[in-house]
């Protein structure tokens, strides 16, 4: 039983993962990213025609990348060249592109909904040996697809490359003070162009891990939220690829365990909003500790 | 030169700019997928306006944007960006199911207004904790009343798939509220009912409250300059708490009489985002109320020709979606204030 929890849990964490990454570097550069769920989607939706068409889940992937990154550019541009308020130009984004998938699914594929392609292939899962028959650590390390490893693999790289890494540090520095970033000669939006790029091909690769790792179809309400619980999870880490990371495997939990409960325990409609209303929590308990006294953090 | 003109040609340009531009994307769309974009526009238009029963359907269509537009606008107004509509819309249309079906015995229009007050309640009380949160502890409302939409979703999924489930119904519905619940039809057979008259209503209140009461003043103060606000002695928190909260109670309300004059109960899917397309409603309309009123026509019109659009012409009405997505990304942006610079810059660097 737990062995099972966990072994979900933790595929369930892949796609919340990778999309939150992608969000706290965009939230580091000064930018919230309110478009991931649409992000997700395409990528999803990109992921499944390309590895049918190709015949490899290789291609699959980096169609994903690409259809994320796609969807972010016109997000990206219009708020770092246009002034276009972030918050509603993400939440418009989400309209427009789960429009587009509607429409082009019910147009070039005449269903509505849900688009079954069949033979797909899935993301293959790397079984450990020995490590596989033992209890718990089993659980957790064998029989996860690539993508898993690519984004716990990632979760120290981004770490690295935020605090470590010149391209990293200028990122931050568009976020915390755009105004001096500027006058230090670096260019402010074409930094944010690409941490918003960068997003999206995350956001992407999340959905394809939805798409291509887990259910192996597409639907128009695949990601069901996914990106918003990605946005809860970098809130609740305060954009930091550790607590973020974190928040992402509970989160995953709370996915994997509404699954196992039901029937006895809390109804699934109020554990799926546990994450929500951890995350208001969190905001509320991080402002209190800031208006109590100076805080310890740099 | 008088500078009245370019403005008013300013605010014009804004508010047609998205609309000219989402309806290039959609017809960029149409044009690839093998449609004629004018043809399919014409029918649009003749679907959204030709004829008396089509033109009750936008109004009918347009009801509940004019509430979470003029909700959302209550709280700009303010400078608090509310984004927790939805929540407020859904939990103000079950509370008023709720009394529509379960209080028997209320009789006549009793039944009808405590519903409807009831929806209003359950609104504002639930923009109650992202208020105090923002006004009191200075929390980032975006985010809180983000987060509450999905949670509001969730607790009237959860309500109307046990306790408030109707008997013997295998979808998650309510009952079918009593007939005294209902709010009268306007024209009948259409769904036009009284629900667009209590939102024009409410529209005058609001405009009128702009302008003549203190209350109103106060409110575009504190969203125009807080510290100024504080400085002269409002009390800033106050009239932020006040605001959210009336916006809650505006959204509760829209679900109330989508509850008691469309649907007629409570079921799952309530609002195909009507509070999210009321952010793009306050925003085109600039908080105004006739530019909500002008928002929520457009936008409705847009719901009810898509509609039978995509049954007799099979064209999905997705297509809805796109030109309403394009919108939304393009109601903010400071395009005439961008071309504005662009040519300042010009001018000095020739």
């Amino acid at each position: 039983m737990l062995d099972n929890v966990l072994h979900a849990a933790i595929l369930a964490t892949t796609p919340i993962l990778l999309a939150a990454l992608g969000g706290l570097i965009n939230r580091q550069a000064g930018i919230v990213n309110i478009g991931l769920e649409a992000m997700m989607l395409s990528g999803a939706l990109a992921a499944l025609i390309a590895a049918h068409v190709s015949g490899s889940w290789e291609v699959g992937l980096l169609a994903a990348a690409v259809a994320g990154l796609i969807s972010a550019a016109p997000l990206s541009i219009l708020v770092t060249r246009f002034g276009a308020n972030e918050i509603v130009a993400g939440l418009g984004l989400n309209v427009l592109i789960a429009g587009l998938i509607g429409y082009l699914l019910s147009d070039f594929y005449g269903v509505s909904g849900t688009l079954r392609l069949m033979p797909v292939p899935t993301l293959p899962r790397i079984d450990l040996p020995f490590i596989a028959g033992v209890p718990v650590l089993g659980a957790i390390l064998s029989g996860k697809d690539v993508l898993t490893w690519a984004a716990w693999i990632l979760v120290p790289l981004t770490a690295l490359l935020l605090t470590r890494t010149r391209i990293g540090l200028r990122l931050r520095a568009c976020g915390s003070s755009p105004a001096t970033a500027n006058s230090v000669g670096l260019s402010v939006p074409n930094l944010r162009d690409g941490a918003t790029l960068a997003a999206g091909a995350l956001a992407g690769l999340g959905g394809a891990a939805l798409s291509l790792g887990l259910v192996g179809l597409f639907s128009e309400g695949l990601t069901g939220g996914r990106g918003f619980i990605a946005l809860a999870a970098f809130y609740f880490g305060r954009n930091r690829p550790w607590p973020t990371a974190f928040a992402c495997i509970l989160f995953g939990f709370f996915d994997a365990a509404q699954i196992r409960l039901q029937g006895g325990g809390l109804p699934p409609e109020l554990v799926q909003v546990l994450p929500y209303a951890v995350v208001i929590l969190a905001l509320t308990l991080a402002s209190w500790r800031r208006r109590r006294g100076p805080s310890p953090e740099p | 030169m008088s500078d009245a003109v370019p403005r008013a040609l300013e605010d014009g340009l804004r508010l047609a700019m998205p609309f000219v531009a989402a309806l290039l994307v959609g017809s960029i769309l149409l044009a690839i997928t093998g449609r004629d974009p004018f043809s399919t526009y014409a029918e649009l238009f003749n679907e959204a306006l030709g004829g008396q029963s089509r033109i009750a359907a936008t109004l009918t269509a347009a009801t509940p944007l004019i509430f979470t537009g003029l909700a959302t606008a209550i709280a700009f107004r303010a400078g608090v960006f509310n984004v927790g509509v939805e929540g407020s819309f859904y939990l103000g249309g079950l509370a008023a199911a709720w009394v529509g079906f379960a209080w028997i015995g209320l009789g006549g229009t009793l039944q009808m207004l405590a519903a409807l007050g009831f929806g209003a309640l359950v609104g504002g009380l639930w923009m109650l904790l992202p208020g105090w949160l923002r006004a009191r502890m200075d929390v980032d409302e975006v985010v809180t009343t983000l987060m509450l939409n999905f949670i509001a979703i969730g607790i009237a999924l959860w309500l109307v798939n046990g306790p408030l489930l109707a008997a013997g119904s295998a979808n998650s519905a309510t009952p079918m509220v009593l007939a005294e619940a209902r709010l009268p039809r306007l024209i009948p057979p259409s769904t036009l009912n009284a629900g667009f008259l209590i939102g024009l209503a409410a529209l005058v209140v609001y405009g009128v409250w702009l302008r003549l009461r203190v209350g109103g003043f106060e409110n575009r103060l504190v969203g125009l300059n807080p510290r100024f606000a504080r400085s002269v002695g409002i009390s800033v928190s106050s009239v932020i708490l006040l605001a959210i909260v009336l916006s809650g109670v505006i959204g509760g309300l829209g679900g109330a009489t989508h509850a008691l004059g469309v649907v007629g109960r409570f079921s799952e899917g309530f609002s195909p985002g009507y509070g999210f397309t009321g952010i793009a409603v306050a925003l085109l309309g600039r908080n105004r109320p006739v530019g909500i009123l002008i928002g929520a026509l457009i936008f409705g019109a847009l719901t009810s020709a898509g509609t039978t659009v995509q049954l007799f012409a099979d064209i999905p009405l997705d297509l809805v979606q796109v030109l309403e997505g394009t919108v939304m990304m393009l109601a903010v942006v400071e395009a005439v204030r961008w071309a504005r610079r662009r040519r300042a810059v010009r001018a000095v660097a020739p």
